[in-house]
């Protein structure tokens, strides 16, 4: 048979992604059927080699037409895991960028590098862990499309399934959780001024350095106050607002900002705790730029961050 | 879309299990692949090669028809039948589609 004709080709191409097994059988009908249709026009009145290329344009892209004879779903994730696939890219999403965000930049700040530095080393790699993340999950999901199993979940699904409905953040046990941990923590300082929450070498003493007594302390009431108030404007208005969620995000800033300055300034935990920590586990653990350090640097910022996002979240979902 | 094309999908797909069924019946005869379309165009059930051809290969594997090439004529050609569990699908679809056919008259008239 002639190679170079028309079919011969179109044939070749669909054959091309057959398995070998059943290449002459599919091949030898294919062949056969396009003749016949090819006679079918010529008998019409037809030029032969118009006809062959009508027949073929019907017949259409050949790998598609492979696909139908073996049953090969022609979509990257299709209709049986699209949901799966979403849902768990969904998770994923959230949870690992944001781990390898706060593992890298503990790493950046922990190796001296500089703010740009560091900041571009958190970009790339949030960039690429997500571009991971999509990349092997939507190669499981091919796979499993292509390896036959039904769905990851086998069990159907009931109405006990439907989401929780989601929290207002603005009911009475929000705001006496609100109030009892501001009481809590406001103690917690006074106890920690006054008698010491650490106990080191048989003695009690601040973890907080003494030199914050009584100004930087009394400013912190203040805002600890404001938040008080906030907590129980909500609860009055029974739901969280873009206002509200903004006094919020002020609220952790002038928190937060002015405890991160005084703490890389050092004088935010007590000198003679991590002098004492560091002669006890070392420099690089507890000294003035130690992990320990880092870490409640990281801890602080990230509460703050978390906060905010919260306050916002929940005013725009009571809208 | 245009109103035309929307109007081209819906047919297709009220068409798409009709052609299952006519293939059943028609094969009680053998038949092969180019005869079959040309049957069905003629009985009223017009139909895409590129559907036809891998439709044919599916019901087989599924053991609703048997095959058999037939190398007595000069081009080969593989013939396809009906097998026993095929009439018993086709009975069932023949069934099913006249209680929709009875359904859809005792619908609403429409003005």
């Amino acid at each position: 048979m002639d190679a170079s004709t028309l079919t011969e080709r179109y044939v070749a191409a669909a054959l091309r992604t057959v398995p070998e097994h059943q290449r002459a059988d599919i091949g030898e009908e294919l062949r056969g059927s396009i003749a016949d249709q090819i006679d079918a026009r010529v008998e019409g009145g037809e030029e032969r080699d118009a006809a062959e290329r009508a027949v073929l344009t019907d017949l259409g892209d050949p790998d598609k037409l492979a696909a139908d004879y073996l049953d090969r779903p022609l979509w990257l994730v299709g209709p049986r895991y699209y949901l799966d696939w979403l849902r768990l890219l969904k998770v994923l999403l959230w949870i690992v960028p944001l781990c390898a965000a706060f593992g890298v930049t503990l790493g950046q700040v922990l190796t001296g590098a500089t703010p740009g530095e560091g900041i571009g080393a958190v970009v790339s790699v949030v960039l690429a862990v997500i571009v991971h993340v999509c990349f092997w999950v939507t190669l499981v999901f091919f796979i499993l499309e292509r390896t036959g199993h039904q769905t990851t979940d086998p069990t159907p699904w009931t109405p006990d399934r439907l989401p929780e409905p989601r929290a207002t953040g603005a009911k009475f046990v929000d705001l006496v959780c609100a109030l009892i941990i501001l009481a809590v923590v406001a103690g917690a300082i006074v106890w920690d001024q006054l008698l010491g929450l650490v106990r080191l070498g048989g003695e009690w003493m601040p973890a907080l350095d003494p030199r914050l007594w009584p100004w930087w302390i009394a400013g912190l009431f203040v805002l600890m106050a404001a938040e008080a108030i906030l907590a129980v404007v909500v609860y009055a208005r029974r739901s969280w607002t873009l206002g509200t969620a903004i006094v919020k995000a002020v609220l952790n800033i002038l928190i937060a900002v002015p405890a991160l300055w005084l703490l890389w300034d050092q004088r935010l935990i007590n000198p003679e705790v991590l002098s004492r920590l560091s002669d006890l586990a070392g420099e690089t653990v507890f000294g003035p730029a130690g992990i320990v350090v880092v870490i409640i640097g990281l801890a602080i910022a990230v509460v703050a961050v978390w906060d905010t996002i919260d306050g916002f979240l929940k005013a725009r979902r009571s809208r | 879309m245009t109103e035309d094309d929307l109007l081209e999908t819906h047919l297709q797909e009220l068409r798409r299990g009709t052609v299952v069924l006519a293939c059943l019946r028609l094969l009680a005869q053998p038949g092969y692949g180019y005869g079959l379309l040309e049957d069905l165009e003629r009985h009223g059930f017009s139909t895409d090669a590129n559907t036809l051809y891998p439709l044919l290969r599916r019901l087989e594997k599924q053991g609703y028809l048997t095959s058999e090439w037939n190398t007595d004529e000069a081009r080969p050609r593989k013939f396809y039948r009906t097998s026993a569990a095929g009439l018993r699908l086709a009975a069932a679809l023949t069934h099913e589609s006249r209680a929709i056919a009875a359904a859809i008259d005792a619908l609403p008239e429409e003005d």
